[in-house]
């Protein structure tokens, strides 16, 4: 484990491009650039290798280049990892640098680091301040967004009862000789494995892990036959070379992401809809009906050699502008007769599975439907998710170390130190937690008073 | 009005704990100084109970001793039970604790302030400062006797406007059978200081021969005492008694010849009498405005807080060796005598009590600490310090280690010399001080383990190795003692790293004592070693992971720690600041960034913005 005080970030935008720079700066560099390569690269010398994570497994082709303080831009060691510019695989290369004991860098923390060590003019600094400054407003924005959604519903009853069982433990930490009740540890175990619980619930719905495991949700819809799967062939096909971090290892991915522009995309492909169904059918729709429900995008598949189906109720809700595209198929066997009415507002395109024709368009109108807004995956929601899952992942090991001293019956202010500590990650995320506000907890619930 | 000619370089206006601490620490500091009490018979009295120290509490009375104060001396010489709070629990969160004879506690205070070079003491009540050019520059008194100071110290408790309140009985005073001080609120006001009440309260006091113990639980002290003062590092010249006048001669051995406290419960019947009289009680009719602290209820707020309660504990402490006098720990109420007496009679061992004094709530004014600067003196005016309950805290700890910092930076003020500020990080007494100059209070506000981030730092018997750097600064402790503090300090860190260099079998000395904590295996040369030194060795070896950890969370936050923030910056006209950060700053105008970044709300890249606008010159 190196040191807490080498922080982390990405220094480029992460939108696509030919490469990605990641930046890492700190006392303890050499330690960690010889922990991931074997040794320290020379100074200032690019050095072309594998990046494996810790688990040994290929992330990513890249150049390293090691920056000996004060000759740097924080003043500091410096390790600068260019990967290709796909955000996908740089936020992985993130996570393993984070899990080697990086620090997610604060936003303006390498400029207030080249600051400090006087690396920066003023007016400069100035500048670079200016620009942060705008950027984390518009994280902020993103991330008030989802906390006032039902992420920071669970967040706040997350905070909440962790702040209960903090009072717990320290009540009978400054009050001891106070008429509390009996100290009983397994409650304590119970009650923290109950908040660790909901933790690893949240950190697996987390909207960064969304993102980043599920990507944007994509659901064809369209009657069986009218050549679906081959689209999506020809839509992955096309792309999976530049997809995979690691042949075989991430089967799942394979089969139901990829990347398209700098964006993930998850296609979920839908049981076929028909309008006089069997009742096995009926089920295949009610599934239907039910994936659309957190779709982000529809493609509705017509067969231009068919009639166009009738849709579902709630499917046809959903559907707007923002976030449909007709595809109508079979483009070179037939061309369609005439579109619904109502569908009619949606924008179309023709493709054909066979042949290959439309599908560059449609892969382009994918893209500027997920960046028109309602589906944002921009830098800043990206961002700030992931900060929110890194501390929500530091709150669930510190849980773990206080439920393990708990049972190993260790001093109780050393568990306390754990869950101080998740806690205080929780507030990277609502805002600092007072103290005040466990002290309201603990008056609230124990009779202290002698 | 007559004006006594000498000019003093501090006066302390008060002699209760945090009066004491300062009037002693500016004297020992060699600044010619005067404290004025209104009754000085009362001096160092304990006004609630007989107690010193506890979880936290504990702590600051060793910090206290660490920095040259008084209180754990006269603590350790006039306790008469110890107990060590927390035992079963780590070494960080374990606290001494003690029970004292509460008038030798008090003779003992007002016979060193006696004894004490450049300290004069004058009985008299402060009705007023005087002030010049928005610096204070002496106090009038009641007796018409105007005195003149460089520096003065406000510590004047819950004094200021006080009222007690005994269900619907009214009495003026800031403790039964005191005055209380009327006209000095007055003096605030006009300097623009600000006022708000806090109300707390205190139990009946039960004549001992009326009570039946042999129906109550004994708590006894332990065998083996642990006494606040450090006297591995001093001399035992300092522990006396003042029954030997004029001489300074061990009574008792400290921890010798202990007493016994007491436990008994509430019933079901005192449940009933409580609740049926609620309306009678001065705080439930709403004859008290001021706020209560929490963590002190009064019976009333238990059983209307937690009504499922069967019943609640209830401690009876001695008031010392030679009284009767039993103070009713848990039993705070302001409902009316009779009302008390019932209720003292529903409870098991006490059916034939008497009450020699009935209990009382009192309301009072203080001053919110957010006026004042880190210095503890005040921002508004000039050479004006605080400390104690003015400063919204409760408890004689919280008192005193205000007081003695108080006290210091009067004195050095006077000479031109800059403050004495303790860290959060050192010990609990920079913790207070900072939660209060940055966060005030809305209740009495008591010191809690848990208010300290890097508590694991702190055990009690670290306060001297913690804050030997002030030491060096600042002459609090006499030469030979710092000398000796500064050996104990290098003999710790020899076998510190003795332990952890040398291997036995399966790792070094240090792995062995991670793993198991074995106390009999150690090297002979090791367990021979004094108990003090021996037991900071083992807690600093056994704890390493965490106390690295707080060091590196420590030093990260302290390379903007100490940058200082000018007085006038305007903050709602910068550029970038989001608005409610810039309101809180303008709100709370934090002294240096690290106070800044504490303050809620305030976010890492408002910091950043400031720290470039400072290193600019763009800011005040």
């Amino acid at each position: 484990m190196i040191n807490s005080d080498t922080i982390v970030g990405l220094a480029t935008p992460s939108f696509e491009s030919a490469i990605a720079l990641i930046r890492a700066s700190g006392p303890e560099i050499s330690a960690l650039a010889t922990d991931i390569l074997g040794s320290c690269p020379l100074p200032r010398q690019a050095q072309h290798d594998n990046y494996k994570d810790l688990q040994g497994q290929l992330l990513d082709d890249v150049l390293f280049c090691f920056f000996k303080g004060p000759h740097s831009y924080t003043g500091e060691d410096i390790l600068e990892i260019s990967c290709h510019g796909n955000p996908f695989i740089a936020q992985k290369i993130i996570d393993d640098l984070l899990s080697r004991g990086c620090q997610m860098a604060e936003p303006g923390e390498f400029t207030r680091r080249a600051f400090l060590n006087g690396k920066m003019d003023l007016s400069q600094a100035e500048a670079v301040m200016d620009l942060i400054r705008a950027r984390s407003d518009r994280a902020l924005e993103a991330a008030n967004r989802q906390l006032r959604g039902a992420l920071g519903k669970r967040i706040t009853l997350l905070v909440d009862k962790l702040l209960q069982v903090v009072a717990g433990i320290e009540a009978y930490i400054d009050f001891p000789d106070e008429d509390l009740p009996p100290e009983d540890q397994k409650q304590h175990i119970d009650s923290i494995s109950s908040v660790a619980e909901e933790t690893d619930k949240l950190l697996a719905t987390s909207h960064y892990g969304n993102i980043v495991r599920d990507g944007v949700r994509t659901i064809l819809i369209g009657e069986p036959n009218a050549g679906k799967s081959s689209l999506l062939n020809q839509i992955v096909g096309y792309n999976r070379a530049i997809v995979s971090p690691e042949p075989g290892t991430t089967r799942d991915f394979l089969e139901e992401r990829f990347m398209l522009g700098p964006h993930c995309i998850r296609f979920l492909d839908t049981a076929g809809l028909r309008s006089e169904a069997q009742s096995i059918e009926k089920l295949g729709i009610e599934k239907t009906v039910e994936q659309s429900a957190d779709a982000d995008i529809f493609l509705l598949i017509l067969d231009s050699t068919q009639p166009p189906p009738p849709l579902p109720d709630p499917i046809k809700n959903r559907m707007t502008l923002q976030n449909t595209i007709l595809v109508c198929n079979k483009n070179d066997l037939a061309e369609l007769k005439e579109i619904p009415r109502e569908f009619s507002q949606f924008t179309l395109l023709k493709t054909s599975a066979l042949d290959g024709s439309g599908i560059t368009e449609l892969q382009e109108a994918i893209i500027s439907l997920v960046e028109s807004g309602r589906t944002v995956i921009g830098e800043d929601l990206i961002a700030i998710s992931a900060r929110h899952a890194h501390a929500l992942s530091e709150v669930s090991q510190c849980l773990l170390n206080a439920q393990k001293k708990l049972a190993s019956q260790e001093p109780l202010e050393l568990v306390a130190s754990d869950l101080r500590s998740s806690l205080d990650n929780l507030g990277q995320i609502t805002g600092r937690i007072d103290n005040e506000q466990m002290l309201d907890k603990l008056f609230a619930s124990f009779c202290i008073g002698k | 009005m007559p004006t006594q000619s000498t000019e003093f370089d501090v006066i302390v206006c008060g002699a209760g704990h945090a009066g004491i601490e300062a009037a002693l620490a500016a004297a020992r500091l060699g600044a010619k100084t005067l404290v004025l009490s209104g009754n000085i018979d009362t001096m160092g009295q304990m006004s609630c109970n007989p107690a010193i120290g506890g979880v936290a509490k504990g702590h600051i009375v060793r910090e206290i001793d660490a920095l040259g104060g008084e209180m754990a001396v006269a603590a350790d010489v006039t306790g008469i039970q110890f107990r060590l709070l927390n035992a079963s629990k780590g070494p960080a969160v374990q606290s001494p604790r003690v029970q004292c004879d509460k008038k030798a506690y008090q003779f003992r205070m007002k016979h060193t302030l006696e004894l004490q070079a450049n300290l004069q003491i004058f009985q008299a009540t402060v009705t007023g400062l005087i002030y010049a050019k928005g610096k204070v520059i002496g106090c009038k008194t009641n007796l018409d006797i105007e005195f003149r100071a460089k520096t003065i110290v406000i510590t004047t408790g819950t004094f200021l406007k006080a009222l007690m309140h005994i269900g619907q009985n009214k009495n003026e005073g800031g403790r039964m059978g005191d005055h209380n001080a009327k006209t000095l609120s007055n003096s605030f006001l006009e300097a623009g200081i600000e006022l708000e009440r806090l109300k707390t309260g205190t139990p009946p006091r039960l004549l001992g021969r009326s009570i039946d113990f042999s129906q109550m639980q004994e708590q006894k002290g332990d065998d083996d005492p642990t006494l606040f003062g450090f006297y591995d590092t001093r001399g035992e010249e300092e522990l006396f008694h003042v029954e030997q006048f004029g001489e300074r001669r061990l009574g008792w051995k400290p921890g010798t010849e202990q007493v016994s406290c007491w436990i008994t419960y509430t019933s079901p019947e005192s449940q009933r009498i409580v609740t049926n009289n609620l309306e009678k009680s001065a705080m439930y009719s709403g004859e008290i405005s001021g706020t209560g602290p929490r963590y002190c209820p009064s019976i009333e707020d238990k059983y209307v807080r937690f009504k499922d309660r069967e019943r609640h504990t209830l401690y009876l402490e001695p008031e010392g060796r030679n009284t009767n006098e039993y103070y009713i720990n848990g039993l705070s109420t302001s409902l009316p005598y009779d009302v008390q007496n019932d209720l003292i009679h529903s409870i098991e061992g006490l059916e034939k009590a008497q009450i020699l004094r009935p209990a009382y709530a009192v309301e009072y004014d203080f001053a919110p600490p957010t006026q004042l600067l880190p210095s503890l003196e005040s921002r508004k005016i000039e050479n004006l310090y605080f400390a104690g309950q003015i400063n919204g805290t409760s408890g004689y700890e919280e008192a005193a280690g205000q007081g003695l910092i108080a006290g210091v930076n009067a004195a050095r003020k006077a000479r031109g010399e800059s403050p004495l500020i303790l860290k959060r990080h050192e010990g609990y007494i920079g913790v207070m001080i900072d939660d209060l100059v940055t966060k005030g209070t809305k209740e009495p506000y008591r010191m809690f383990t848990s208010r300290a981030e890097h508590r694991l730092l702190f055990n009690h018997s670290s306060a001297e190795l913690r804050l030997l750097h002030h030491l060096d600064l600042v002459d609090l402790v006499p030469p030979d003692r710092l000398r000796r503090i500064k050996e104990k300090l290098k003999h710790i860190e020899y076998w510190q790293n003795w332990l952890e260099q040398n291997t036995t079998a399966g790792g070094s000395w240090g792995d062995l004592i991670r793993r198991s904590n074995p106390t009999k295996e150690l090297p002979d040369d090791f367990q021979n070693v004094p108990d003090p030194i021996k037991n900071e060795v083992l807690l600093r070896i056994a704890y390493r992971g965490y106390l690295e950890r707080e060091r590196k969370q420590i030093k990260r936050l302290s390379e903007i720690e100490d940058i200082q923030l000018p007085k006038d910056i305007n903050y709602l006209n910068i550029k970038g600041l989001k608005k409610e950060s810039a309101l809180k700053l303008a709100e709370t105008t934090p002294f240096t960034l690290g106070q800044a970044s504490r303050i809620s709300g305030v976010n890492p890249s408002d910091i950043g913005i400031l720290l470039v606008l400072l290193k600019k010159g763009n800011l005040g």
